[in-house]
């Protein structure tokens, strides 16, 4: 059966506005979470998988207690296993940093065959951790995969380039990150949610399910972890302002009327329209 | 994959299954038994689905949560000024408190109730923490689809559509449905519990952000824009926060086979009275939803069947008569939790056990309640007339020379008609003379094909950008459904053409498009036919569709994985 590593992280809802300080950064106390979106395709690829081929799926995600929410939301979707990195130690650290640390967490794990990742993450949208850990790992990487297949110990994978795709074949083990025009995630089975409600209820199901672990349990130097491994330097952030625009609205009349004050608006603010298709 | 079972499994997550929830669990608490429970809600959320008034009564509240004014418990305010006001094209007229006593709501909670809902879900977590005898299961985003029977007694329902059917079975051995009848009307049918057919009003919402504040302030009003015989009315709610609601109510039993709700309420912020507060504002959200107003005559039977109990709106407790609704379902859902929890300390499950559940709401306050105002929505029906031709006569004198002139003029004009149908009205609605059992035949019977609306009077000078077309209001219920979503499902499409045939040669909209709250149905033209289209994206799961129609090809099934409208706060 195939083992697969899935990496998740717990992001501040993008559809909250509570949650920013007024200094522009991110006050993630008190930002509702929610599981990164791009996230979702990398578990869906290996839930299909598991559905399809058979796989045990390992969850994996870092950042203080409550991201247990996202392995929460995995098992539910259909995941096996989940681990939580974490540790102080490991606060305001960069990619770098973080790479070296989640590619420990799959060195404790021992064997693995796939490593799935979201494409970026909506809170640091640098699409460097996944790549950086294949490289730790010294593993073959897949970027942008929209779509694969194994077959033995051969993935075939459709990368998204641009203007077209690439057809790769790499040997596992190895790394993807998943396209967010991938399949979406499905929605989650009655069963499934069930069955994860029932488990969390005993504690030694809980812990055998759910591995929370520490960098000394992963057995990775501190030095090399959080702000002291981290060789990024936030200087400053500040508001680049507004994205602004104007936006009339055309309403309170018919249609034909609604129309026919918008194709005078657009052709007074000098655009041409050439022609009007009926139906 | 083993069974997944509960005791008590409970069918809808609105204020009446919750109350319910929280009536077992206190007392599995207060008797130290345990208890496995679960509630499925569709919506993404507690509340997503549930849109309500809402202007209440405390006293359920109270009962369910002593300490309501303390503990978190989400209030929109209280109801400081009660209005009840007579529309006309250009003034308003409050009515005077004695004239509609039941329409005075100082002192009354104003309530979101979607809010209420998220609030008592999350209490309810709670509760339950920390004890591991108590098992409460809230499944969010899980609509039942089917009712499960074995050997005739109800033992869960099928939760979903996609994933292994046998594994998508929740059972318990009871099912306390309150869902407004998206299911529980399957099993009113098979053990025929209704005599009479439930009377259906449709409520149209929408959510405004003003530049006055009228937090505490309430208004119910008659008159504009229902000049048409259709019984119902508008009202506005003050919430916290510069926040207003303003919605349109009416009955569904109208001859107009398109009553266009979400037109009504833009024509009804057209009125003066309503463009003053709403000038300058935005609108925030839009919604609607079913209100059973049928009352007394048509209460099922039975609330119960061997397995399952029927509460809140899926029995049809609510009280036409002050608008008392949310606060009987309550009452009615902590009546179950006590039958249901005494069903499972004696291992009996039947009708004969369950069925105490009619004993216990007839016997108290709601049994008085809703006899006494047993002929309070015939008063209306009854008496068409009074709203057909002697309403528009009064609103006319209003807009001229005052309202005394307007009744006056009503009172010239048919003065026998007029006085016999006010005294009528006010003595049915007083429920004080027997006027014997009321027969009452379905809504969709209602309609006539060949129905010709009065031409349509407006007032002047209101903003128009407070105003919009159905389909751009719409878009404010944030509705979102997944790919390839099939919800409603229409029976046979011969039956239709017949319809849109029956109907348009009368030049009139087919019912389902025309009473539809969401731009939902269509009919369409392809090679010369016309049929019926839906546009299943837009729907806000209020299920008007289904009771218009009047060959009941239609029904509108629960939507799946959390998808349909957005209510939250509404």
């Amino acid at each position: 059966m195939l083992k697969i590593v899935v990496f998740i992280k717990q992001v501040p809802d993008t559809g909250s506005k509570a949650g920013v300080n007024p200094d522009g950064t991110i006050d993630r106390a008190r930002a509702k979470r929610m599981l990164n979106p791009f996230d979702k395709f990398a578990l869906q690829k290996a839930v299909e998988l598991k559905r399809g081929v058979g796989a045990f799926v390992t969850c994996v995600t870092m950042g203080p207690p409550p991201a247990t929410e996202v392995l929460v939301e995995a098992f539910e979707h259909g995941a096996d296993m989940g681990v939580l990195l974490t540790d102080k130690r490991l606060a305001a650290s960069d990619t770098l940093a973080t790479a070296y640390a989640l590619h420990m967490v799959v060195r404790h794990l021992g064997d693995f065959d796939l490593i799935l990742t979201g494409l970026q993450t909506t809170d640091g949208d640098t699409a460097q951790v996944g790549p950086q850990i294949a490289e730790r790992l010294d593993v073959p990487q897949v970027t942008y995969c929209e779509a694969l297949s194994i077959s033995g110990n051969v993935l075939s994978a459709r990368r998204v380039v641009e203007g077209g795709y690439q057809n790769l074949e790499a040997r596992l083990p190895a790394l993807v990150t998943v396209a967010n025009s991938a399949t979406p995630l499905e929605p989650k089975r009655f069963a499934d949610v069930a069955a994860v409600k029932e488990f969390l209820r005993h504690p030694e199901e809980r812990e055998k399910r759910i591995k929370t672990v520490s960098l000394d349990v992963i057995g990775a130097n501190p030095a090399h972890a959080g702000l002291v491994g981290s060789p990024t330097v936030v200087g400053k952030t500040w508001k680049l302002g507004e994205i602004g625009g104007s936006c009339a609205l055309f309403q309170g009349e018919s249609v034909e009327r609604e129309v026919e004050h918008l194709l005078a608006k657009l052709a007074s603010d000098g655009h041409r329209i050439t022609e009007l298709v009926n139906g | 994959m083993a069974k997944i079972s509960y005791d008590v499994l409970l069918v809808g997550g609105g204020v009446a299954s919750l109350s319910a929830a929280h009536a077992l669990v206190d007392a599995a608490i207060r008797e130290n038994a345990p208890l496995r429970l679960a509630v499925l809600e569709k919506g993404k959320d507690f509340g997503a689905h549930v849109l309500s008034g809402a202007v209440s009564n405390p006293r359920s509240i109270k009962k369910l949560f002593p300490d309501y004014e303390t503990n978190g418990f989400p209030l929109e305010g209280k109801c400081a000024e009660s209005h009840v006001t007579l529309l006309g094209l250009k003034n308003a007229w409050d009515l005077p408190s004695f004239a509609s006593p039941e329409l005075n709501k100082v002192g009354y909670l104003i309530l979101s109730l979607g809010d209420v809902c998220k609030w008592m879900a999350s209490s309810l977590t709670q509760k339950a923490k920390d004890r591991a005898s108590i098992v409460v299961d809230l499944f969010t985003g899980f609509g039942a689809q089917e009712i499960i029977y074995e050997e005739g007694r109800v033992v869960g329902v099928r939760v979903d559509s996609t994933g292994v059917a046998e594994n998508d079975v929740c059972h318990a051995k009871v099912t306390v449905f309150g869902d407004k009848g998206f299911l529980s009307k399957d099993l009113v049918k098979k053990f025929n519990l209704a005599p009479n057919p439930q009377a259906w009003a449709v409520g149209v919402k929408e959510i405004w952000e003003t530049e006055r504040d009228y937090s505490g302030r309430v208004w119910h009003t008659m008159g504009f824009p229902l000049l048409g015989g259709n019984t119902g009315g508008g009202f506005i709610y003050g919430l916290k926060d510069k926040k207003l609601a303003l919605g349109m109510a009416v009955g569904l039993d109208s001859e107009n086979p398109a009553l266009r709700p979400p037109q009504m309420l833009q024509d009804f912020k057209k009125h003066p009275l309503v463009q003053e507060m709403i000038r300058g504002g935005r609108i925030a959200r839009y919604g609607a939803a079913l209100i059973p107003e049928g009352g007394y005559y048509s209460l099922p039977t039975q609330f119960a069947v061997d397995g399952a109990v029927l509460i809140g709106d899926a029995a049809g407790v609510m009280d036409l008569k002050g608008f008392s609704g949310a606060d009987k379902a309550m009452e009615t859902g902590m009546l179950a939790g006590e039958v249901v929890f005494d069903a499972i300390r004696k291992g009996d499950f039947s009708t004969k056990t369950l069925g105490q559940l009619r004993h216990a709401v007839m016997g108290g306050w709601i049994g008085r309640e809703l006899t006494s105002s047993r002929y309070y929505l015939q008063a209306f029906k009854a008496n068409k007339e009074l709203f057909s031709k002697h309403l528009p006569r009064v609103v006319k004198g209003l807009d001229g020379s005052g309202v005394a002139a307007g009744a006056a003029a009503a009172f010239l004009g048919d003065p026998f008609g007029l006085v016999g149908s006010a005294v009528k009205t006010k003595i049915m609605m007083a429920g004080t003379v027997d006027f014997g059992a009321v027969k009452r035949k379905e809504d969709r019977l209602h309609s006539k094909p060949d129905y010709k609306a009065n031409p349509k009077e407006e007032p002047a000078g209101y903003a128009k950008n407070t105003v919009y077309s159905t389909a751009d209001v719409v878009f404010y219920a944030s509705t979102h459904y997944h790919h390839g979503n099939n919800h409603i499902t229409e029976f046979d499409a011969a039956v239709c053409k017949r319809c849109i045939a029956l109907y348009g040669g009368g030049g009139n909209d087919v019912p389902c498009a025309g009473d539809c709250t969401a731009e939902v149905h269509e009919t369409r033209t392809k090679d010369g036919v016309k049929y019926h289209f839906m546009n299943l994206e837009n729907c806000v799961q209020c299920r008007t569709c289904e009771l218009v129609c009047p060959y009941e090809n239609l029904r509108v099934n629960p939507a799946e994985h959390g998808s349909g409208p957005d209510f939250s706060s509404m």
